[in-house]
Order: structure tokens, then sequence, then C-alpha cells
């Protein structure tokens, strides 16, 4: 395993040391594939997305700073990626794909379920939860999912979708209100992990 | 007691709450309240359960190597436009130089008119100011003899058989005679023995050609022609050319780098 710190591989890339950069996307591959696919939702989007934040990221390193945390920077580039996509195709304001219906949510839910504990780990309850973070509007799905994955400020969330402060705060809670009112069925009998 | 509200709580679990200490103390005392977190924990949990296809342990190697392509066209792109914007510079340039090279030669007779007889009555001036004449001279003398190389290139590549049309000739070297002669004698004054041969050896060409009428017969042409050759006149022309060209850099100044 290559013990070189990912500031000494931003500095021999700055020199054009191709194997230094191949070093930083080879480690930083998976994570960005991470938050892209949660952003867009969709594989094929999120690889796209990993392509381009690294070619930007390849482009700007100049103005990457030394003192800076090189994952951090490239996590932020491929948000910015991912909103650039979701935009350009149209869906940042809008409903992600599939029936998204109170009714027809609810429909999928067994809330009779005998055995809900058991769902927990059932690819039908994964369903339920692509399917609840789909319902969310761009804006909400952008901004739930930089608070609780990326762990961003609220002050940043705000800045980085161009609202105010408390705006980015309330979408924040009007996507955690969506995805109470859509799983909720399924924790009402599984005991607190957390 | 007034509850917590969903938004109070949702910012609490996010600390983004104005006031933690307050919620947490009221959540410790209302169990409907810490219910109606416990709920939302257990919500955010779950959505954490949510899946993200797993890209395997060589994803960061595929990724590299669809990259590396687009890297290298990025490169190739940026080389391009690098190589295009260089070759536009060139040109540019190439066009001022020629644009500066045709003011001053057409401006040549002139300026020498003007520059050298100040030299030539001037010496003592001249030797307390001898690095910059000595540069408006190599300077002036080399466009003359650029001149003169330009006519005496025209000349030797003429067809012998053939009559031939020196109107225009004619006409640059009445202009090149006088101030050759000017040269010549400045250069001797000088002690600039090099100078002040090529420019003798030149001055019989330029006086013969400023007396011919518009139009020399083969014969005459030949003539010409052969007392270019014997002399190795143009080749003496273009040696001293260059060399001019060279001492003009040298005795140039430094430039200005008080701006840098």
């Amino acid at each position: 395993m290559d013990t070189t710190t990912d500031v000494a591989a931003v500095s021999r890339a700055r020199t054009g040391d191709a194997d230094a950069f191949r070093l930083l996307v080879e480690r930083h591959s998976r994570a960005i594939f991470r938050v892209a696919y949660r952003m867009t939702g969709n594989e094929h989007d999120a690889d796209d997305v990993v392509q381009e934040t690294f070619l930007r990221a390849y482009r700007q390193i100049e103005r990457f700073e030394e003192r800076a945390n090189f994952s951090t920077w490239v996590h932020r580039i491929a948000i910015n990626c991912s909103l650039d996509l979701l935009r350009s195709r149209g869906r940042h304001e809008k409903h992600y794909g599939g029936d998204t219906s109170d009714e027809a949510l609810q429909g999928e839910v067994r809330a009779d379920d005998p055995q809900p504990d058991r769902l927990l780990l059932s690819a039908e309850l994964q369903k339920q939860v692509t399917a609840a973070l789909e319902r969310l509007s761009g804006n909400e799905r952008t901004a739930f999912i930089l608070r609780h994955f990326e762990g961003m400020p609220v002050e940043e969330i705000g800045r980085t979708l161009g609202i105010q402060v408390n705006a980015a705060k309330h979408t924040i809670f009007r996507a955690v209100r969506k995805l109470r009112e859509a799983l909720e069925p399924f924790v009402r009998s599984t005991p607190c992990s957390t | 007691m007034q509850h917590l509200t969903e938004e109070v709580l949702v910012a609490h679990y996010y600390h983004d709450d104005d006031a933690p200490p307050a919620a947490e103390e009221h959540l410790r005392a209302c169990g409907e309240c810490r219910a109606q977190y416990d709920t939302i924990r257990r919500v955010l949990a779950l959505v954490e359960e949510a899946p993200v296809p797993d890209r395997g342990d060589a994803y960061g190697d595929q990724v590299w190597g669809r990259l590396r392509w687009k890297l290298g066209s990025d490169k190739r792109r940026r080389l391009r436009w690098q190589s295009l914007l260089a070759a536009a510079a060139v040109l540019a340039i190439a066009f001022f130089a020629g644009q500066l090279w045709h003011a001053r030669n057409s401006s040549v007779a002139p300026v020498a008119r003007a520059t050298a007889p100040t030299a030539a009555v001037q010496p003592a001036a001249a030797s307390q100011q001898q690095p910059t004449t000595d540069r408006i001279l190599l300077v002036v003398v080399g466009d003359h003899l650029d001149s003169s190389e330009r006519m005496l290139v025209e000349l030797s590549n003429a067809d012998p058989k053939k009559s031939l049309d020196v109107s225009s000739q004619q006409r640059r070297a009445t202009e090149l005679v006088a101030s050759n002669r000017i040269y010549r004698q400045t250069a001797v004054q000088r002690g600039d023995k090099q100078i002040a041969s090529i420019l003798s050896d030149l001055e019989p060409v330029l006086v013969e050609l400023s007396h011919t009428g518009s139009t020399l017969t083969p014969e005459e042409v030949s003539v010409l022609q052969k007392r270019i050759d014997a002399k190795g006149l143009l080749f003496k022309v273009r040696v001293m050319s260059a060399q001019n060209a060279e001492g003009a850099a040298k005795t140039a100044p430094p430039p200005n780098t008080n701006s840098l």
C-alpha cells in the first residue's frame, strides 16, 4: 500500500506527475462514488460525476491549498458536479422518478407486517428507503445528504444551494419530516440502535 | 409544559439548535418529546441503511483508466491551443516587424542625412556619447546595407539574356549613393576600416546604376553582374550586414528591469 500522503501526492501532481494524481484517484474514487450516488440516485450518473470530479480536480489542482484536506476539497467538487448534472437534466427542483404519491408509497408498505424488525435488513425495506429519498425534491435531497451524510454546516449548505441559512435549515427539516412520514411505520417496533 | 416542535427536534439532532442544553433538559423531563425524538433518530438511522452499490477495490483503477485518456486529450487540446497561440504570436510579430522594416526602409535616407553629418562634424561630442552614436551608426549602416543587398540580389538574379527595367533600382541607387558617401566618410573618420572598405566597393556600383537609363540592355546587365561578382560584393555586404546586426544588438542598452 502506498504510504504517500495526499498532500505529498498533490504536490507531485502539480508538477505533472501522473502517477501521483493516479494515487489520489485510486484512493478517493469509491468515497466520491458514494456521495455522487446519494446525490444523483443513479449508478450511471454517479460514475459520470466521479469522472467529472477528478477531471475538474486535475484542472484546478493549482488552486488547492496544501493546508486544506484533499478529501474535503474533492468532495466539494463532487457535490458541485452532482448539482450541475441534476440541474442540466432539469431534475433538481423536481421529484425523482417513480410513483411518488403518498398513497402509492404507503401501498407498498405492509404496515401490518407481523415482524417489522426483520424488514430492517430486507431488500424490501431498502427499496422503501430509496423510494422515500426519491420523493424528496432536489433541494431537499441535496440539503439532507449534505447535512446527514457529508456533515456539511447549514451555512455552507445555504451557500451551495444559493439560499439563506434559515431556508437551508427549513429545507433539511422538510426532508426529515418527509422521510419520517414515509419510514416511521418501519421503526415503531424497532428498538433504537443509536 | 410546552413541547418541542418537530423542527427543533430535527435541529437538535444535527446540533443546529440555538439552545442545545435547554432542549436536552426538556427531553429528559418530557416523555412525549423524547418519544418523538427517538422516532426521528430511528428513521435517520434507517436512512443510513439505504444501499449504495459497492464499486469494489478495482474501481479507482477503472476510473483512472478512463480518466487517463481524458486527461491526455485535455493536455493535447491545451497543447494545440498553445501551439495556435504561439503561431498567432509569431505571425503578429512578423507583421509588426515587417511594418517596422518598411517604415525604416522608406525613411532611411532622410534619417541618414540627418544623423551622419552630425556625427561627422562633431567628433568631440561623438566621442563623449560613443556607445550611443556607435549603435546609431551600426543601425543606420545596417539598414543601408540591407537595402543595398536587396538591390544587388535583384540585379544578380536577373536574366542576362534579357533587357531589365531598373527604374525603381535607379531611384533607390540615387538615394543610396548619397548616404553611402556620408557613411563611408564617417567610417573613415572613426577609423572603421572594414565598413569604409565595403562602402568603397559598393559606391561605384551604386553610382553606375544611378547614371544608367531606366532600362538596361542584356549586355549592360551582364557587365553589372560581373562587376558585382568580381568583387564578391554581395557576399561582403551580407557578411557585413550580419556583423552589423550583431554589433547593434551588443551595444543596445540593457532592458529596464525596474518595472518587474
